[in-house]
């Protein structure tokens, strides 16, 4: 939602140029510039003479190579020596786009590489074998024959500056024609230099924000929580009969905080494992299964926290829920494409980043919890939560099988805005029981 | 049983919650997906026909009345400023503050050829004024303009709103429509300051800038039409910018083979070079054929061109600019691309002389997909803005 709505703005900045524009967007590596041009094909068309918009079905297969000629001659990246840098175009796509104001257009995209001199083996680099931050652009598609084109360059992933493709990208410059000197200039790009540690650090930066937007996941570990600290009854002495347990009493701090540690630490080590997994492309599953589970997930925690479904277990289902969850955070980092040495340490840091923002969660929330469990109100407290959480995730299930939203999971992405007074009308309503309990139980001794 | 009232109640304010922000939600939704425009209606356009028609809106309908009655019997820029003033007399308290603004360089470039709902406009748009504030925004518009000429001076401005209202009715939506174009002042009118009007929308804007009691500009104003077909409107069938393309056709195929090889670019246009937010960016080499080189009769045709637009402003003021652009003639050029038949997408022409700035480019249809239309720019190398 907050990506559309990021795109939403990019498109809205492109509002001088009445035609469509060409973008140039830069994923910048270590070594390396991976490219996406994307080129409206009615002023391709104009400038490169092939019906390419009057006749765009099987464009790349008809005239693919023509097309990749014509690119590379146009694409010059330039290091400061003066020596120019390998370019190499990929994939081709021509597909239908559309802005505010041409409306729906047909474009072509490229995937491009560019390789400053001196890189033998892109995606092996040796610190300060060439630099990819400064360079001139020589950019002309299009534009060499179409005087009223325009190109706007930006970066789209810069790991090094902590820019993730997450956020809208970064104009870099526009190419176009001088009009005064009828000539087009090459752009100057100079990138600020970045670093690993920024980059890891955006990538802790990545694993707060996923936690604290990830209302599924967070829901997740605070409904599987909710019972951690009571006593199950009917556990001993009646254990033939299955289904008859029960939430107890609150079963003491020492007890409830073993349990608490016991299920966050299954949770972390079933998550950091599948988004190793993942991220490293060992283990790659669709997004929308994974997605359904992980609302499932919330579903059955729920459940358990009304009646104990799998009392004494809560660790391996910890767990195994884990192993889940971490697959959808993979995908995020997936998502990058970043070369071994970048990944090692995003994985590494995104996973630092969901751990801690976990931690200040459940450190804020827990100790109301123990207190509340020790008051016979807490069954109210936990019943409530679990339905809650129960119909949120029955939401989300229909959403993600249908894939459309619909008006419950919209309202819970609002209802989380409100999280923090939630927070504190818990810290009240557990201090103020803890104090009712006490006074009512000093006169009368019982 | 307490346990189930109060989780029934927590469940039940939860949702009832949701759903009160669902409804908001769907609300939004509703109101911004209705573009109905009050007195508009859709007349779907057949093959065969070559005249599209709109049932002409209030406001066109208004603009479009002969009568004319004003107070102000003074002449030239006195006139203008009594009917300015009339019209501001029309206006409330907060009409006024909207329309009034200061003269500043950065208010007077704030035009576009985009719609207003994509390129927000300073002033008071038409679909705020009432048919009072209309009357009287038309006597000030029929005033700076020329009357009594077909598709030219005012007629041309107001067949370009009914173009508008039309793009409106064919799934254009409420971003456009002559409801969409605004006025506004500024600077204070006066017959020895300098103040300026400006009337801008989608594809018409006209600028009127005066100084010290004299019109000082009249550009960078932009002409163009979407559909370039006719449009009818209640009784009247309008094409307002169907004559300036027939001049530069006439104009460029009457070029010999050999003067039309000299004329033509080698760059192709898909719009215009000095569109809004590019002023003062004259290239410093004209391209082209020059004028001078011409025969006289072919001479003519470029000035026929050009009297296209500068004859849309009134008698007076037409006459001075055109004595000077008649006088430059020789040292100005004329340049083309794609088709000197200016009926596809991608042709192009261009008039650039030592003042006079004219470019017109055919192109391709934003609402009426794959069907071109016409931008066109007038700008004055050292007349824009008034020379401010």
């Amino acid at each position: 939602m907050f990506l559309l709505f990021l795109l939403a703005g990019g498109s809205r900045m492109a509002l001088a140029h009445p035609m469509p524009n060409s973008g140039v967007l830069l994923n910048v590596h270590a070594d390396r510039i991976d490219a996406e041009l994307q080129i409206p094909l009615v002023e391709l068309q104009l400038a490169w003479g092939h019906a390419v918009n009057d006749s765009s079905a099987g464009l790349v297969a008809r005239l693919g190579p023509q097309l990749r000629d014509y690119l590379r001659s146009h694409i010059r990246p330039q290091s400061p020596d003066g020596r120019f840098w390998t370019v190499s175009v990929g994939e081709l796509v021509a597909h239908e786009t559309q802005n505010p104001i041409v409306g729906v257009y047909r474009e072509l995209t490229a995937q491009v590489q560019m390789i400053p001199p001196g890189v033998d083996s892109p995606g092996e680099s040796t610190p300060g074998e060439a630099d990819v931050r400064q360079f001139t652009f020589y950019y002309d598609a299009v534009l060499h024959q179409v005087r009223t084109h325009k190109i706007l360059v930006s970066v789209r992933q810069d790991w090094e500056r902590g820019q993730l493709a997450e956020a809208a990208p970064v104009q870099v410059g526009e190419i176009s024609l001088d009009i005064v000197n009828d000539r087009v200039l090459p752009l100057p790009v100079n990138l600020a230099s970045g670093s690993s540690w920024m980059g890891f650090v955006s990538m802790v930066r990545l694993g707060t924000q996923h936690i604290a937007e990830g209302t599924d996941h967070l829901l997740f570990l605070l409904v599987l929580l909710l019972p951690a600290p009571l006593l199950v009854t009917g556990q001993s002495g009646s254990r033939r009969r299955t289904g008859r347990f029960g939430w107890g009493n609150f079963g003491g701090s020492r007890y409830s905080l073993r349990r608490l540690l016991l299920i966050v630490t299954a949770f972390t080590v079933g998550h950091s494992l599948t988004l190793l997994l993942g991220s490293l492309g060992w283990v790659r599953l669709p997004g929308q299964p994974v997605e359904i589970l992980i609302a499932v997930s919330i579903l059955v925690s729920a459940m358990h926290a009304v009646r104990p479904l799998f009392p004494g277990r809560e660790t391996w289902v910890a767990a195994g829920f884990g192993l889940i969850h971490g697959l959808a955070f993979a995908g995020t980092l997936a998502n990058l494409n970043l070369d071994a040495g970048p990944m090692a340490l995003s994985i590494l840091g995104f996973n630092l980043g969901i751990e801690m923002m976990q931690l200040l969660v459940i450190a804020l929330i827990i100790p109301w919890l123990m207190l509340l469990s020790r008051t016979p109100v807490y069954a109210y407290v936990r019943v409530g939560g679990a339905v809650l959480a129960g119909v949120a995730a029955m939401a989300w299930i229909v959403e993600r099988v249908t894939g459309q939203p619909n008006g419950l999971t919209q309202g819970v992405e609002l209802v989380v805005g409100y999280a923090p007074y939630a927070l504190v009308g818990l810290a009240g309503l557990a201090l103020y029981i803890t104090w009712r309990l006490r006074r009512s139980k000093q006169p009368s001794a019982s | 049983m307490k346990q189930i009232i109060l989780t029934a109640c927590l469940v039940t304010v939860a949702i009832g919650g949701i759903n009160l922000l669902e409804s908001c939600k769907s609300t939004d939704v509703d109101a911004s997906s209705t573009t109905t425009t009050p007195g508009s209606s859709t007349t779907a356009t057949s093959g065969s026909s070559t005249t599209l028609t709109t049932n002409s809106n209030t406001i066109t309908t208004a603009l479009a009345t002969t009568a004319t009655t004003t107070t102000c019997a003074s002449t030239g820029v006195a006139q203008v400023v009594c009917l300015a003033e009339a019209f501001k007399a029309t206006l409330s308290s907060t009409q006024l503050s909207t329309m009034q603004l200061t003269y500043t360089k950065a208010n007077a470039q704030k035009w576009s050829n985009l719609p207003a709902g994509l390129s927000a406009r300073n002033g008071i748009s038409l679909g705020a004024l009432s048919t009072t504030q209309l009357a009287a925004f038309r006597n000030l518009m029929v005033a700076v303009l020329a009357l009594n000429a077909t598709n030219e001076g005012y007629d041309e401005m107001v067949g370009n709103l009914v173009a508008d209202d039309y793009l409106n009715t064919i799934g254009g939506g409420s971003d456009y429509g002559a409801g969409n174009y605004y006025l506004s002042f500024l600077g204070t009118p006066s017959t020895s300051g300098l103040w300026a009007i400006l009337f801008t929308g989608h594809h018409y804007t006209q600028p009127y800038t005066f100084n010290a009691g004299a019109v000082t500009g009249v550009t960078p104003a932009f002409r163009g039409t979407e559909p370039q077909a006719a449009v009818t409107a209640g009784s009247r069938t309008y094409q307002a910018f169907e004559q300036e393309r027939v001049a530069f056709a006439a104009m460029l195929t009457g070029l010999s083979s050999t003067e039309q090889t000299t004329a033509k670019l080698s760059g192709s246009y898909s719009d215009l070079v000095l569109g809004p937010g590019q002023d003062g960016k004259f290239p410093s080499t004209k391209s082209g054929i020059q004028v001078s080189e011409l025969s006289s009769d072919k001479q003519a045709l470029v000035l026929a061109a050009i009297k296209l637009y500068v004859n849309d402003m009134n008698t007076s003021t037409a006459a001075t600019i055109l004595t000077k652009y008649t006088n430059e003639l020789a040292s100005t050029y004329v340049a083309y691309s794609g088709n000197t038949s200016m009926t596809a997408s991608g042709d192009y022409v261009r008039i650039d002389g030592p003042s006079v700035w004219i470019e017109f480019s055919y192109q391709g249809g934003v609402i009426i997909r794959n069907t071109p239309h016409s931008h066109s720019v007038w700008r004055d190398r050292s007349g824009d803005y008034g020379g401010n």
